[in-house]
């Protein structure tokens, strides 16, 4: 008999689970509907007499594919699932069953490339592929090695298990694990074993915002010892995110009966690289032993046992980084193959061979259970393997091998934060490190009751995380720590994906495999048809230090608008290149949100400023606003722009524009002139460039990283070049220098030319940053009139100013508001703009 | 042919000395979990399997290796048991 008070005890603290949830807004909205679900039918399925329940888990299961993906995707998952499941099934022999299955595989594939059309979208497909690409090899193995046939309910329950339908990334289930371990222990201690490991994988998941939005940062701006190891920390950190989701399924598949093992067990503390891999992502190991290494080595045991067991472990690494690439087609689409991935698995795996040669030569003597002495040795095995896994996951989450390599030149550069962040990290992992932790959560024989204090932890773990959450509490008191957690109550991104996410509005970012799973969720929303101005018709490239321009008299559909330019290439009404008389003329430089992605050709705010000027402007005076934006143009393709064809018109103000990212949009225009041979222009520009030492970016030979390196390939007589990201490297250093030199360079011809030099800063929809970006005191100081914008969404409602939820271009309210303010600005600068007479 | 006493025993002792020195005997029960409960890992379950197939005379498959088959000393002498009828 359940005593109902227990089952309500649960309840509650599943109800505070949900409450942290929603407070810490944890994973999707999606993904807090299902828990809503889950908790209500809990509660039903636990009062259920056993032979309805796995019926009643299948209907939930069901309702929660329903619930995350809508009645006409639901439906098409569950639909073609069936096909599946009904494959094999089909009283054919089993490679005949096997080939079927490849062969309905590769028509969904063509549907999972949008090759063929479909009624369905193609959101099911990375649930569909969590669900059956794995499960269904597991599930055939099964079929041929188990005698008990599985009934209906039991294969249901397994391919559509509930949470899955809002975790495409789900851990590899066995088959007759589910099976075997379905309510084989006390219910009461099962359910609470689903709790704790639900509450540990939203600690998990909070401590993963933290690294992600505080320690992780961008390569590019990794200078010092202390920035590389933070960054090598945080990189293996952030793989919290997978031990969260992965606890937090499991723990609801045993509040439904189903006690499964865990998935992930102290892996951070493993102390050596078998240990490593025995306990991250334990299923996919047990999936790989099972389907891979276990036969691999019995069909190669006549050879003798070490060769069998080396070549089953290689072959081991090499079908999970080929099944990395597998995964990653049905849930992101596309097939990876990187050397990173390659080099990551490859050293990985011979470390794991090592290891295994080790193990099988010698007893392996386990240290004792009772044993809870610290160890030196354990110590320095731990810490020694937790750094070579940091090097290895920063090599695996690289951009590339290149950037990784060149990221290391920082280690020289020692820092007082870097050596005490090392020796902390020291401090801490040889005290955590030399306690003999146990390899696995004992999948106990017969589980004892729970302690009280077992029983009453996971309640008082979540009251906790809801009093973090209430900041309003104590942000008198401690405000840094309020911000801190404030931080935390939200899914953003973090400086590295914005930059990325930046240069994804201007480039098809080619290098997808690379993406954080936080900036995926924002681009994955993101429609085929949006791509970058520079892959339409509108746009067209140049050979010279401008790079590319805008087509005259182009006429297509941009970001779902219309985008119309003039005779002279820009995205304005039809303009004459001589000034007319009594003429006041304002030239607007600037990137994508200058040129109005995303809104109308009469939507831009270039347009609806000049209107406004105009309804203000002297009896006698008219004002035209002329828009020179183009997607992508950083500062010094503005200064390029300026003199190429901004002056012939005669403005009387040039209004520059940038964002406060301006730093890589001229870091790589840069690079891509100076690498492509082409000359700068403007000599303080160009002498600054210079200084950077990037020459060696345009010579021809095979990529070296750092002088030291090169000038022994050159005694050796090997041609080198500097690798692409040693020169990004470099310019980023450099990079206040070339902006004030760009500066200067733009005021020194605007004023030749008689016009008045404005800065605009002026961001797309987003928070303004903490601290006023340098540029404006730069451009302030090469004497520039400087218009501060950055803090025109503050305290707005962002996402109903935004084109489109993957993108935080303004729309058309967006530029009313930036007119608005920008002619209330022209008014009050009119003296300082040589204006005063212009304007009533 | 072993009893089933006489296989547990085996088994056992082998256990003890290869993967739990120092373990007392009772330490390990018939229904000890050897594979989910950590004793025995991938490496440690070919060991064991190379001393069955020696010790007992039996051949293992690639699919028996496999918690279903070896997560106990019970199961392990079911599936000798079942291995030399």
């Amino acid at each position: 008999m359940r005593p109902w008070w227990r089952i309500a005890f649960l309840t509650l603290q599943l109800v505070l689970a949900l409450f942290v949830m929603y407070r810490f807004r944890l994973e999707s909205r999606t993904f807090f509907h299902v828990m809503l679900l889950a908790t209500g039918g809990f509660v039903v399925h636990s009062q259920l007499p056993l032979r309805f329940r796995q019926p009643f888990f299948v209907a939930l299961s069901v309702a929660s594919i329903i619930v995350a993906l809508g009645w006409l995707d639901g439906i098409a998952v569950v639909a073609l699932g069936l096909v599946l499941i009904g494959i094999c099934h089909l009283r054919i022999a089993l490679l005949w069953r096997v080939l079927l299955l490849a062969a309905t595989g590769g028509l969904f594939a063509l549907w999972r490339l949008e090759l063929v059309p479909a009624p369905w979208s193609v959101a099911i497909w990375p649930i569909l592929g969590a669900m059956f690409m794995f499960r269904l090899a597991v599930y055939l193995y099964a079929l041929a090695h188990d005698e008990k046939k599985p009934a209906p309910a039991v294969t249901l329950a397994y391919f559509f298990m509930l949470p899955n339908a809002c975790f495409p990334l789900f851990p590899v289930v066995d088959y007759s694990t589910f099976r075997r371990t379905y309510y084989d222990r006390d219910e009461l201690a099962i359910y609470q074993t689903g709790l704790k490991w639900i509450v540990r994988g939203l600690v998990h998941l909070i401590a993963y915002r933290f690294v992600y939005a505080h320690l992780a940062s961008d390569p590019a701006d990794i200078r010092s010892l202390g920035d590389l190891v933070q960054f090598v920390l945080a990189t293996f950190l952030l793989y919290l995110r997978v031990s969260g989701q992965f606890h937090l399924i499991t723990g609801i598949l045993h509040l439904f009966g189903y006690r499964l093992p865990e998935t992930h067990h102290l892996y951070y503390l493993a102390s050596s690289f078998n240990d490593f891999w025995r306990r991250i992502n334990i299923y996919w190991k047990d999936f790989m032993m099972k389907l891979v290494y276990y036969p691999s080595f019995f069909a190669l045991r006549r050879h003798g046992n070490t060769l069998a067991l080396v070549v089953a472990t290689i072959v081991v690494f090499a079908a999970t980084w080929i099944l990395h690439s597998y995964q990653w087609f049905w849930l992101r689409g596309g097939f990876p193959i990187e050397p990173q991935d390659g080099l990551f698995w490859g050293l990985l795996g011979v470390l794991v061979v090592v290891g295994s040669l080790r193990e099988l030569r010698k007893s392996r003597s386990r240290v004792p259970a009772r044993a809870t002495g610290w160890s030196a040795s354990l110590a320095l095995r731990t810490v020694g393997t937790f750094t070579v896994i940091c090097v290895l996951w920063s090599l695996w989450s690289a951009q590339s091998v290149m950037e990784w390599l060149v990221m290391w030149g920082a280690a020289g550069t020692v820092d007082a934060y870097g050596v005490a962040l090392l020796a902390a990290l020291l401090a801490v992992g040889l005290a955590v490190g030399g306690k003999p932790w146990p390899v696995g959560e004992s999948q106990a024989r017969a589980p004892a009751r729970p302690s009280s204090m077992q029983t009453l932890l996971p309640g008082l773990t979540l009251i906790a995380l809801i009093v973090v959450a209430s900041t309003d509490w104590y942000s008198g008191v401690a405000p840094r720590a309020a911000e801190i957690v404030a931080s935390l109550q939200h899914s953003t991104l973090n400086a590295r994906d914005a930059n990325l996410q930046h240069k994804g509005y201007y480039e098809n970012l080619d290098n997808a495999s690379r993406q954080s799973a936080q900036l995926w969720d924002v681009r994955s929303q993101k429609p085929a048809d949006w791509i970058p101005l520079g892959s339409t018709a509108a746009y067209r490239s140049r050979t010279d230090f401008l790079g590319g321009e805008l087509v005259p008299d182009a006429h297509i559909v941009f970001m779902s608008q219309s985008f119309s330019t003039n005779d002279f290439g820009m995205r304005d009404a039809p303009r004459q290149k001589a000034k007319p008389a009594g003429t006041i003329r304002i030239a607007v430089l600037g990137p994508s949100h200058v040129m109005g992605s995303g809104v109308g050709d009469d939507a831009t705010f270039t347009r609806l400023l000049e209107s406004r000027v105009n309804a203000a402007a002297s009896p006698g005076v008219r004002f035209e606003v002329l828009n020179f934006g183009v997607a992508a143009y950083s500062l010094t393709k503005q200064l390029a722009q300026l003199d190429d064809r901004v002056v012939a018109f005669a403005p009387d103000v040039v209004v520059f524009t940038d964002s406060p990212r301006l730093r890589e949009p001229v870091v790589q225009h840069v690079a891509q002139a100076v690498g492509a041979g082409v000359a700068i222009p403007y000599p303080e520009l160009a002498r600054t460039v210079a200084d950077t030492g990037i020459a060696p970016l345009a010579s021809r030979g095979i990529p070296v990283p750092f002088d030291s390196l090169r000038s022994v390939a050159h005694l050796l007589g090997i041609p080198t070049r500097m690798p692409w990201h040693e020169a990004e490297r470099r310019l980023r250093y450099a990079s206040p220098r070339l902006i004030r030199a760009t500066l200067d360079e733009m005021k020194g011809i605007a004023k030749q030319h008689g016009a008045v030099p404005v800065f605009l800063a002026l961001d797309i929809v987003e928070e303004p940053p903490d601290e006023p970006p340098a540029v404006l005191q730069s451009a302030r100081d090469a004497g520039f009139v400087v218009f501060d914008l950055l803090d025109l969404w503050h305290g707005r409602d962002a996402q109903a100013l935004r084109i489109a939820e993957w993108d935080n271009h303004p729309n058309a309210e967006g530029n009313r508001l930036i007119a608005e303010r920008l002619a209330v600005l022209l008014r009050d600068h009119r003296a300082a703009l040589g204006l005063a007479s212009s304007f009533r | 042919m072993a009893t089933t006493d006489e296989m547990v025993r085996a088994v056992k002792a082998f256990i003890l000395d290869e993967f739990l020195p120092g373990e007392p005997a009772d330490s390990l029960a018939g229904d000890t979990p050897l594979i989910s409960g950590g004793i025995l890992d991938s490496i440690a379950t070919l060991k064991l399997v190379m001393f069955l197939e020696e010790k007992f005379g039996v051949v293992l498959a690639a699919h028996e290796v496999d918690k279903q088959y070896l997560d106990t000393l019970d199961d392990i002498a079911t599936l000798l048991a079942a291995k030399q009828r």
